[in-house]
């Protein structure tokens, strides 16, 4: 269908959108930068701190955007990242 | 005729040719004298008998051509009237009847492209009528007796697009007990009319009426629907058409059972097509509830996977049936069908081309379709028409018409015919709701012309709905509360409006679908001035296609409303269905005739072949047909240089007995046109429709494919004295014979290098592409040319004359 869409959606303020709390095991971090590179939302970014392996583990840019697909869990080598979700939170707009 | 050369005909028998001239009431008559082509007829030879009438075509008039063909032992017919494209059929058959093969019989068009686009010039008329005559009569001296082959029809159709006609095509062809494919580029079939909320002028739900049928095609046993699939390449002829189509993966197996747990998880969403935008929807989703096929689809453009990583599996967790499957990829469906339904309906304008009303800047101003989302209780917001700023129910709400339409701003002068309606159905739609609604239409004519509708316009008015002629100019919003201004002028008061609404309605028009092109290159369809495809005749034919064994349905045509979608889409099932129940059908016989004797293997033919149909036979080195393969070109037979090669019933000496005949008299003044079957000579025939008028200097000369065209033609013509030579074909990518009009464009454009080597004007040599649509450029051309050829020298015609002369011998 070829219309041009350009409006915000009318019902996009029902939207029920889960709330991800992003858990970084920084000392376990290898620097391997996976989860970075493979978010699909790119909710991730290297920091500047250095860990206790001496390299740079992620940091959170924007935790709003995360969408609980926990593929940074699962991508890990070193088990250092892992996604709750906190309750709905209603009338939150999607970005 | 010049009478060193007379016909070789395989029937040894003496030649007698009967011509009739058609009054066609005062459509000939008007601006031709008849009669006195009829004597002139008189006196061609192997004329033996010359007569006119009042209606050739009717039952007395076939009568009489039946009994002069018995009692007066004619042994070929010539009917100078209408375009053969119209009528040839017709008195082919009258021959047949009497007995004589319905190749002994030719047409002179004196009507579309003499005495309708010749009406205030009754004297020129008339000598170009006789031309035509006489090309006539020269050519059917050469007619040979000709048998035709006869081909197996497929029973199975191909119904490209799933709206409402395709359905009820699909049904009726089905119910008949043939074999279906219907074919669906969106994931769901429904089309336009599953948009709609209800429907005019009986305000039924649509949906409700349209999902069981949908329903009935998803379980019908003869029918095959490839939804989200579209066709990718047709090969083939009537009766026998290879299509191959693209099915694009769903990601999701028929295991499907719609439970909808998918959608609930997927974290994702877009803006829903379906819906116009205004609701929402996930990365896994279904457009509607009703959809058919139920099973859901991926979008890929949104999932978070891509390119076969799984990223994100949640759809996949929460599947109990196990149905999604990440790996499904592209497949391509072959399949051979009989014939072809086109019903791929027709796109909504995008008012955001008109800025002064300001859509897709202010927020209130929607369109037609939109409101129909709004309006619809399965649709966004449930059924409750609220303005999309600030989700409030509008107390004062503006329809604009023809926004798109019978306007020049966007080259859309045609109407939509079905906005009017719609417009007065949504109004009653907002009265039935909200009572106490405030409703302006805005309007230029309301046209109200069909069973009901005239009474359900006068429901609105005494509903209290406000209609007022004249569209606003502007629409301005007022920024803080997103109301909006019409200022305009009311042309029936005489005086000016400026209204305040709370809402804007934009009734958009229909156009044709963007994509269209790509299906009138696959099916060498023609397409009119606005892009909608054309018919084979506007009031005969009006549900065929110019080729064989293709019919269209619904908008893809022209706008039309639900109700008349379903009757042509009825109309073009039984027209498909009459085909088929035959099971064969015959072929022209226009392939080519070869003679051995001069072929010399060079395989040039074979070359230019689109169809691959000729073959070289190296162990007695010379060229063979494959009849069944051939599409009927011509091309072959201009590009063999040893005349080795003709077409039947388009053979050498009959062409050029045609040219020899226009060139006998005044050849300095005239123009000798070729044109093609498909688009040129068609458009011609447009013009003569219209009544464009253009001088009278052109003689055309039909050929199947402006590729039938052999330099040795333009020789011929020049070498005659002819002023002016003209080619006329389908635009390049449109031939019907593929690509053979490839072969034109090269050889003219190497008879110009000729030309401008042996010091000749090349102007007097022309090529044009024109469809069967565009008459205006034909006619224009014509008329550039009849300026060309009055400032030709007589120097330079004997020049012409002088160079070409080696084409005067032969043929």
């Amino acid at each position: 269908m070829p219309e041009r869409i350009w409006r915000e959606p009318v019902d996009s303020e029902k939207l029920k959108h889960s709330k991800a709390e992003i858990h970084i095991i920084k000392d376990q971090c290898k620097g391997c930068g996976f989860c970075i590179q493979y978010c699909p939302k790119k909710v991730l970014e290297e920091s500047n701190e250095i860990n206790a392996r001496g390299v740079h583990p992620p940091r959170i840019v924007d935790e709003s955007k995360c969408i609980l697909c926990s593929f940074c869990t699962s991508v890990c080598p070193d088990f250092a990242i892992f996604v709750v979700e906190k309750e709905h939170e209603e009338n939150v707009k999607q970005n | 005729m010049t009478e060193e050369k007379a016909p070789k005909s395989k029937v040894s028998e003496e030649i007698r040719i009967g011509v009739y001239v058609c009054h066609c009431g005062l459509n000939i008559a008007g601006s031709v004298d008849c009669e006195e082509v009829a004597k002139f007829a008189a006196t061609l030879p192997h004329v033996v008998l010359a007569k006119d009438n009042m209606y050739t075509c009717s039952d007395q008039g076939q009568a009489l051509i039946r009994n002069d063909i018995r009692e007066h032992k004619l042994n070929r017919v010539v009917v100078a009237s209408c375009s053969p494209r119209l009528h040839e059929p017709t008195f082919r058959k009258v021959c047949e009847e009497a007995g004589l093969n319905k190749y002994l019989f030719e047409m002179a068009n004196i009507r579309e492209q003499c005495s309708w686009v010749h009406l205030y010039d009754r004297e020129a008329a008339t000598e170009k009528a006789k031309d035509l005559v006489k090309m006539a009569v020269a050519k059917a001296a050469f007619l040979e007796p000709s048998e035709e082959i006869e081909v197996p029809i497929i029973r199975k159709t191909l119904i490209i697009g799933g709206g409402v006609a395709g359905i009820q095509a699909a049904l009726d062809l089905a119910d008949t007990g043939y074999e279906v494919y219907l074919v669906e580029k969106e994931p769901s079939i429904g089309g336009m009319m599953a948009r709609i909320d209800k429907t005019f002028p009986t305000m039924d739900c649509s949906i409700c009426i349209l999902a069981p049928k949908m329903s009935d095609v998803g379980h019908h046993p003869n029918i095959e629907l490839l939804t989200n699939s579209e066709v990718i390449d047709v090969k083939g002829y009537i009766g026998n058409f290879h299509v191959k189509i693209l099915k694009k993966p769903r990601y999701v197996t028929k295991d499907c059972s719609a439970c909808g747990e998918c959608t609930k998880v997927c974290p994702v969403t877009a803006p829903n097509e379906f819906d116009a935008g205004l609701a929402i929807r996930h990365a896994i989703y279904t457009p509607f509830a009703q959809a058919v096929p139920a099973t859901y689809i991926i979008d890929m453009n949104t999932c978070l996977n891509k390119e076969g990583v799984v990223v994100c599996d949640k759809c996949m967790k929460a599947c109990e049936r196990q149905a999604i499957n990440f790996d499904m990829k592209p497949e391509t469906v072959e399949i051979e069908v009989g014939t072809i339904i086109v019903a791929t309906g027709a796109d909504v304008f995008d008012p955001s081309a008109l800025p002064n009303y300001g859509y897709g800047r202010y927020p209130n101003v929607i369109t037609s379709l939109e409101f129909e989302r709004l309006i619809n209780a399965g649709g966004p917001s449930g059924g409750h028409l609220i303005r999309p700023s600030d989700k409030q129910i509008p107390k004062r709400v503006a329809f604009i018409q023809c926004v798109g339409s019978r306007s020049n701003r966007n080259e859309r002068l045609y109407c939509s015919n079905v906005c009017c309606m719609n417009t007065i159905k949504d109004s009653l739609l907002i009265k039935e709701h909200w009572p106490r609604t405030e409703i302006y239409v805005f309007y230029v004519d309301i046209r109200a012309y069909g069973k009901g509708f005239e009474d359900l316009y006068r429901r609105a008015r005494k509903e209290g709905v406000k209609f007022i002629r004249g569209l606003p100019a502007e629409i301005i919003e007022d920024k803080k509360t997103r109301n909006l201004w019409l200022i305009g002028e009311n042309t029936l008061q005489k005086e000016l409006y400026k209204i305040n609404v709370d809402m804007v309605i934009l009734s958009v028009g229909l156009e044709p679908r963007k994509d269209s092109e790509i299906i009138q290159r696959l099916l060498t369809l023609s397409r009119t001035q606005y892009g909608f495809f054309m018919e084979a005749h506007p009031k005969l034919r009006p549900v065929d296609a110019a080729t064989g064994g293709i019919f269209f349905a619904g908008c893809a045509e022209a706008p039309k409303d639900i109700k008349d979608s379903v009757t042509q889409a009825s109309a073009a099932a039984a027209r498909a269905g009459i085909l088929m129940a035959k099971g064969k059908i015959a072929v022209e016989a226009i392939t080519p005739i070869t003679f051995p004797e001069k072929c010399k293997a060079c395989g040039l033919c074979i070359k230019v072949c689109p169809y691959n149909a000729l073959t070289l036979n190296k162990e007695l080195r010379r060229v063979e047909v494959i009849e069944a393969a051939c599409g009927g070109c011509g091309t072959c037979a201009a590009e063999c240089p040893f005349e080795a090669l003709t077409q039947n019933h388009f053979t050498d000496e009959q062409i050029l007995a045609q040219i020899d005949a226009v060139t006998e008299h005044d050849a300095h003044r005239k123009i000798v046109a070729f044109c093609c079957n498909w688009c040129a000579y068609a458009g011609a025939d447009f013009a003569g429709v219209s009544r464009m008028q253009y001088p009278p200097s052109a003689r055309i000369i039909r050929t199947m494919c402006s590729g039938r065209v052999s330099p040795k033609f333009i020789e011929r013509a020049f070498a005659r004295g002819a002023a002016a030579v003209l080619v006329a074909g389908c635009h390049p990518g449109d031939c019907h014979y593929i690509n053979a009009n490839y072969q034109t464009q090269k050889r003219v454009e190497r008879f110009w290098k000729r030309m401008e080597q042996l010091g000749l004007k090349k102007e007097r040599l022309q090529l044009l592409w024109a469809t069967a649509a565009e008459g205006e450029r034909i006619a224009s051309k014509i008329r550039e040319m009849h300026q060309v050829i009055k400032e030709i020298s007589p120097e330079e015609i004997e020049h012409s004359k002088r160079v070409f002369e080696k084409a005067l011998g032969g043929g």
